[in-house]
């Protein structure tokens, strides 16, 4: 039946292309535009390289500061001193990395400028974060201890400052007015992923700011990596316990802090999330209305375009009613129809996100970043496509079933 | 005729509706893009009002080693005179991390008397700072060194600010203040001692907000982290690098230099990206409108291939008929409108988003162009091809 179905709706496809064509191209275009902004969604959320980990991993990106008679209110990364002290003594976890955000700086090489943004890491930070080296190895725990001025460099800022030359290990490179000696090359990190993102990544100990003073706000992330997934809601309560003792800064009352996935953490303090709980539904919720609100209008089209059609082909309605098919059976063959028609403009959508993909990727609109359509976003995309399918197609197949038998053989 | 053509509609309202429908929701899209154009095109046809050509901006994050406010001001005047023996260098000025063209924003509410309360960015500035901005005074002048002993902080406020706290009073010399949380009442703090012209200082596409340059005081001058320098055109990099290298040696910390022209192309960059592909989503949807509106509306007219038929049999020219198909479309587009502007009305009545009402107004009107227009180009083929029916055909097929 089904094979018969889908004659039918190929031979139907034939009949009038110009329809095709617009329904094609509503559908195509509409899945083009959510399959580009999924891939986008899903290269920033999820483990990409370096931080190939982060199923296991919690961050701590900001603190929030509260006095609460005065409503004045402080949020922001925390020191270096608060995350070594109370994070890095967690019993749980495996590992912490504890790295400052990138700070931009220059350099001059060639009486040419490089803007270079630095970033100051522990040890723990190479072991977390899983960075491909293209030479060297990382800073050691004792190069750290010994203040030493090490560096390790991306490939970008290889190619910027030293040129087309094979290899740089062992070279001096100056940033900031001090020379570093190379002893790593790392494939280069997109500025999308603000925790492992730098251009020359240095120990903590070499910085130029004071990284001992014990204030709890600073310029400092720390991301957590469990032992294994089932780790991560005791890593949860066990941090929350410790921060609930730790006192807050001069002129404060109350600390508020969560370690949370990836994404909860950066919206922990917007009004998206939620910094006690580092719930993201409210996003969801905005997302998907969004969608919706994207679909309804080709959704519209489609509708309006459907009905159309199905009145052409009162006839062949007419004749079936009369041999005895029930309005159920009708309207399911036409929606049957209508989601062979939405694939065929998927494959088509798929096939031009294929391309704008690759013309996004070609123009470095953001350094390093590859978008691609990997299996969620396939999947998102064809749960999408369904959902239009479908309702593009409930409304002219209702119609089409009340349709009177005599009204429809006397059309023609 | 008008009565004559909603007749019609009327009669087939159940198909209509969900052309209405889509008009109406292709009307709220337009609506929408169009208010960002406009607003962004009125902003930027708006004067910049400081000149921002071969202004640099260092940033540093303060030394700790400054306790008290003697070793901060020995430590910024040897800064500064060592940045003075520089010829390149024209002007130079402490400044809050708030400089143009940055990410960084800070606002607070500024009271004048009982009643006057409005949003306002503050920026900290010396003295010297007009001079490196090249800002050009309205009334009054600039704060200076024997301000300093006075009761009131001495500030300056740029000319809407003046306009929404003073209308066409004049503003120099008038106490100003800001909200005390702690008692819950406002608190005269600033003495204006001029009006300075507005600078458009977030970007080309954004508009001019209220501001308010204070005079720093030891304190503010204590984390300055920022400094705005003034250099000669023409002014190349191995100059920089050796300013970077005094900067960097002078101040122990890390240390970087950027340009204000370049920092506004990438600001310019951060706004218009998102609205480019906004305006391009909104135009392919509108494509894909304009195609089944085109495709509803031909298969319409060649269901009513009998009525035409009939209708050019009893007299009617073909411009008659073409002109009826299009008129429908066209009372079925007002229809559509009429429900569209309903909603669309609500944003400059209840002052959604805080955007001026004759953005709002521009952009009604150019939507309600652009829906006219859209639905008239659909409707003309369909016209033109029902205009060629022959009479004898068309009833000669029942």
């Amino acid at each position: 039946m089904l094979k018969n179905y889908f004659k039918i709706a190929i031979a139907v496809l034939k009949r009038r292309k110009f329809f095709t064509f617009i329904s094609l191209f509503g559908i195509s275009f509409t899945l083009t535009i959510l399959i580009v902004l999924t891939a986008f969604v899903d290269n920033v959320t999820s483990a990409n390289y370096p931080e190939t980990n982060r199923d296991r991993s919690l961050y701590i990106t900001s603190l929030q500061q509260k006095n609460v008679k005065q409503f004045s209110q402080r949020t922001g990364p925390a020191s270096f001193y608060y995350l070594n002290h109370y994070v890095s003594t967690l019993k749980t976890p495996d590992k912490v990395a504890i790295a400052s955000f990138f700070m931009p700086t220059n350099t001059y090489v060639n009486n040419k400028k490089l803007v270079i943004n630095l970033k100051y890491t522990n040890d723990a930070f190479w072991d977390v974060m899983e960075y491909d080296f293209i030479e060297g190895k990382p800073y050691s725990l004792q190069q750290i201890n010994n203040s030493e001025k090490v560096a390790v460099i991306t490939e970008n800022t290889k190619s910027d400052y030293f040129g087309d030359v094979p290899n740089v290990v062992g070279k001096y490179i100056e940033a900031d007015n001090v020379q570093y000696r190379v002893c790593g090359v790392v494939k280069s990190v997109p500025v999308i992923m603000p925790i492992s993102y730098a251009d020359l990544y240095v120990p903590y100990t070499v910085s130029k700011t004071d990284y001992k003073h014990h204030d709890l706000m600073g310029n400092y992330t720390a991301v957590i990596l469990a032992k294994s997934k089932s780790d991560l809601p005791k890593i949860k309560a066990e941090y929350a316990s410790v921060a609930s003792k730790i006192k807050p800064d001069a002129g404060f009352d109350k600390l508020t802090t969560t370690a949370a996935p990836y994404l909860a953490s950066f919206l922990s303090s917007t009004p998206l999330g939620d910094p006690e709980t580092g719930k993201v539904g409210k996003l969801v919720f905005i997302v998907s209305i969004f969608v919706l609100l994207f679909m309804l209008l080709p959704t519209l089209n489609l509708i309006n375009i459907n009905i159309s059609r199905i009145m052409e082909r009162s006839s062949e309605i007419g004749v079936r009613k009369a041999f005895g098919a029930s309005g159920i059976t009708l309207v399911g063959q036409f929606i049957v129809e209508n989601i062979i028609l939405t694939f065929l403009g998927a494959v088509i959508g798929i096939v031009l996100s294929l391309i704008i993909l690759q013309v996004i990727n070609n123009s470095n609109l953001i350094a390093n970043m590859h978008l691609s359509i990997n299996l969620t976003v396939l999947f998102f995309s064809l749960i999408a496509c369904l959902v239009f399918g479908l309702l593009s197609g409930v409304y002219p197949a209702w119609r089409m079933s009340k349709l009177q038998v005599v009204t429809a053989l006397k059309a023609q | 005729m008008f009565v004559h053509l909603f007749k019609l509609i009327w009669n087939k309202k159940k198909q209509n509706s969900l052309l209405i429908v889509e008009m109406f929701i292709s009307f709220l899209v337009m609506f929408a893009v169009l208010t960002m154009l406009v607003y962004s095109y009125k902003n930027f046809r708006q004067p910049v009002g400081f000149d921002y050509n071969d202004v640099w901006v260092i940033s540093f994050s303060p030394p700790e080693k400054l306790n008290d406010a003697i070793s901060v001001s020995l430590f910024q005047d040897a800064l500064k005179k060592t940045l003075f023996s520089m010829p390149q260098i024209k002007a130079v000025s402490f400044s809050g991390s708030n400089v143009p063209f940055s990410m960084n924003t800070s606002n607070s509410r500024i009271n004048y008397g009982k009643t006057k309360s409005v949003m306002t960015n503050f920026y900290d500035a010396e003295e010297s700072f007009p001079a490196v901005m090249n800002m050009q005074m309205v009334e009054g002048r600039w704060y200076n060194k024997a301000d300093d002993a006075a009761k009131y902080r001495p500030v300056v406020i740029n000319r809407k600010l003046k306009e929404e706290l003073f209308g066409n009073e004049n503003a120099v010399g008038k106490l100003i203040g800001e909200e005390n949380y702690e008692q819950g009442k406002a608190e005269n703090r600033f003495k204006v001692m001029g009006v300075v012209e507005n600078a458009k200082d977030k970007g080309s596409y954004q508009a001019i907000e209220n501001g308010i340059y204070v005079k720093m005081d030891s304190n503010a001058l204590r984390w300055a982290g920022t400094m705005v320098i003034k250099v000669k055109p023409g002014t190349d990099a191995s100059f920089e690098s050796k300013l970077f290298k005094t900067v960097s040696n002078a101040v122990g910390t890390s240390v970087e230099i950027e340009h204000l022209d370049k920092k506004l192309v990438s600001k310019n960059k951060v706004l218009l990206v998102p609205m480019i592909i906004a305006a391009v989503v909104a135009g392919f949807l509108i494509i894909n409108v304009a195609l089944g509106l085109f495709g509803v509306l031909w298969y319409n007219i060649n269901k009513r291939k009998g009525e035409i038929g009939l209708r050019r049999a009893v007299g009617a020219t073909g411009n008659n008929v073409s002109a009826q198909l299009v008129g429908e479309a066209l009372v079925l587009a007002t229809i559509a409108l009429i429900i569209g502007l309903f909603f669309a009305v609500q944003f400059p009545l209840m002052n959604v988003f805080d955007l001026p009402a004759n953005t709002y107004l521009t952009a009604i009107g150019l939507a309600v162009i652009f829906i006219y227009i859209l639905v008239i180009i659909c409707a003309l083929y369909p016209g033109k091809q029902a205009a060629g029916i022959y009479p004898a055909v068309a009833l000669h097929e029942e």
